[in-house]
C-alpha cells in the first residue's frame, strides 16, 4: 500500500471518528431536550383527558376534537403510565447519571 | 347588531316578556328574530303558532324560530361518535362503536349542543337588527354562558404547552436535522401542527362568541315576580353573571299587581341597595288573561332597550 493511500485512509478513519463524535455530543445535548418535551406532551394531553385520570378537565368536547391529531402523545402517556413506578431510573438517564 | 337575553326563574314570564319584546321592538321598524331556547318552548304558543328550528316570518319585521336542542345535542354525539369510531376504526370490526352512544348522557354535552345552536343563530347576525332569547332555566343558561369563557381558559393553557412542546422540538430539530419519534415525523412549527391548528380554530370560534356576549351590543334582562322565590333566584342570576363578567342591564319586576306593592317594593329595595339592579328597571304589570295574543302586552318594554 502506497503511503499516500495509508494516509488517506488514515485521513478517513479520524474524520469518521470525528462526524461520530460530533453526533453523539449532539445528540447528548438534544437528549434532555427530547426528556423534557415528552414531558411536555404527557402533560399536554394528561391535562385534556383529566376527566380519565380524576383531575380537573377541560371541557369533554375538546379532547374528542383533538383525538384524531394525538397519537404520538398518546403512546408517551401510556408509556410513562407504564414507566411511572421507575421515574428516577429514567430523570438519571436522561442526565447521563446511569453511566 | 344587538341581542338581548331574557333570563329568569322558571314561571316568571320570560317567555311572554320576550316575545313581547320583540314584538314591540319590530313594530318599531326594527328587524327582529325572536328564538326560543327554553327546551319547553312556550314561544310558539304564545304566537298560537307551530314553530320548528326553521326560522319563521310571521309580520314585516318579526321572524320566529324555536332551537331544537334535541337535535343540536344529537348532532354533537354524531360528530364526536364519527370521529370516535374513525380513531378506534376496529370497534367497528366487533359492532362496538354503537356503544359510543351513551355520550349522549355525558355531562356538559347539554351546555354545549346549545352553545353550538347558539352560534349558529349568531352565525346570521348580519341579517337582523335584534336577535331576542328566550332561555332555558337558570342554572343550564348560567352554564351556557359560562362555556365560552372556561373553554377559551382552557385552550390557552393548552396551547401554551403545545407551544413549549413545539420549541423544544424545533430546537432538536436545528441541532440534529430531524424529529422523529416512535417512527412517526413529528411536527415542529406552529404552522404544520395540525393540534396548534384545531386549537387555534376552537379559540377564535368561542372567543368570538364571548365578545359578542360581553360587549355593549349585548343586553342581558332578569325577569322576576314579586315573590321571594323568585327574588333569591334572581340574585342568584345577577351574581352569577357578575362572576362571568357578563352585562346585566335590565331588570323587570312582572306581574306586578298593586297588592303585590309592598313586597316589589322590598325585593328592589334589596337588589337596588347590593346594586345588582340597573336604572332600567320596569314593572310590567300582571296582565288579564287571553287565549291569543298574549303578546301584545300593555306596557312599553321596547323603550327599556332603546
Amino acid at each position: 500500500m502506497y503511503q499516500g493511500d495509508r494516509l488517506r485512509r488514515l485521513w478517513e478513519i479520524i474524520k469518521a471518528n470525528l462526524v461520530a463524535l460530533g453526533q453523539s455530543n449532539r445528540e447528548k445535548a438534544v437528549s434532555l431536550t427530547v426528556f423534557e418535551a415528552r414531558e411536555l406532551e404527557n402533560m399536554f394531553v394528561l391535562l385534556l383527558l383529566g376527566s380519565f385520570t380524576g383531575i380537573p378537565a377541560p371541557p369533554s368536547f375538546l379532547a374528542v376534537e383533538l383525538l384524531p391529531h394525538l397519537e404520538h402523545e398518546l403512546k408517551v402517556l401510556n408509556r410513562r403510565a407504564q414507566d411511572s413506578t421507575d421515574a428516577l431510573a429514567e430523570i438519571m438517564g436522561a442526565i447521563d447519571a446511569d453511566a | 347588531m344587538k341581542t338581548i337575553f331574557f333570563t329568569g326563574k322558571g314561571g316568571v314570564g320570560k317567555s311572554t316578556m320576550s316575545a313581547a319584546a320583540a314584538h314591540q321592538l319590530s313594530e318599531k321598524g326594527y328587524k327582529v328574530l325572536a328564538v326560543s331556547f327554553d327546551p319547553a318552548h312556550n314561544l310558539g304558543d304564545i304566537f298560537n303558532l307551530e314553530l320548528s328550528h326553521r326560522t319563521k316570518r310571521i309580520g314585516k319585521n318579526l321572524f320566529l324560530q324555536e332551537a331544537d336542542l334535541e337535535k343540536a345535542a344529537s348532532e354533537y354525539i354524531k360528530t364526536n361518535t364519527d370521529i370516535l369510531t374513525e380513531v378506534y376504526s376496529y370497534t367497528k370490526a366487533f359492532n362496538l362503536d354503537m356503544y359510543f352512544k351513551v355520550l349522549r348522557y355525558a355531562p356538559g354535552v347539554e351546555e354545549y349542543a346549545a352553545l353550538t345552536a347558539l352560534e349558529k343563530v349568531l352565525h346570521n347576525k348580519g341579517e337582523y337588527d335584534i336577535i331576542v332569547f328566550d332561555t332555558p332555566p337558570t342554572a343550564l343558561t348560567l352554564r351556557i354562558l359560562a362555556l365560552p369563557r372556561i373553554t377559551i381558559t382552557w385552550i390557552d393553557r393548552l396551547r401554551r404547552i403545545r407551544r413549549d412542546i413545539l420549541d423544544k422540538r424545533h430546537t432538536v430539530h436545528t441541532i440534529t436535522g430531524k424529529y422523529i419519534a416512535e417512527g412517526l415525523k413529528l411536527p415542529y412549527e406552529v404552522k404544520d401542527d395540525p393540534v396548534m391548528n384545531k386549537l387555534k380554530e376552537l379559540f377564535d370560534r368561542y372567543v368570538a362568541v364571548a365578545k359578542l356576549l360581553e360587549s355593549e351590543e349585548n343586553q342581558i334582562v332578569v325577569v322576576m315576580n314579586p315573590d321571594y322565590l323568585s327574588l333569591r333566584e334572581s340574585q342568584r342570576i345577577v351574581d352569577g353573571l357578575k362572576d362571568l363578567n357578563l352585562p346585566l342591564r335590565v331588570s323587570i319586576t312582572n306581574k306586578y299587581t298593586p297588592e303585590s306593592k309592598s313586597i316589589a317594593d322590598e325585593m328592589e329595595a334589596e337588589l337596588f341597595k347590593s346594586k345588582s339592579l340597573t336604572n332600567r328597571h320596569a314593572r310590567v304589570p300582571l296582565q288579564p288573561y287571553t287565549r291569543d295574543n298574549s303578546y301584545r302586552i300593555d306596557y312599553d318594554l321596547a323603550g327599556l332597550f332603546f
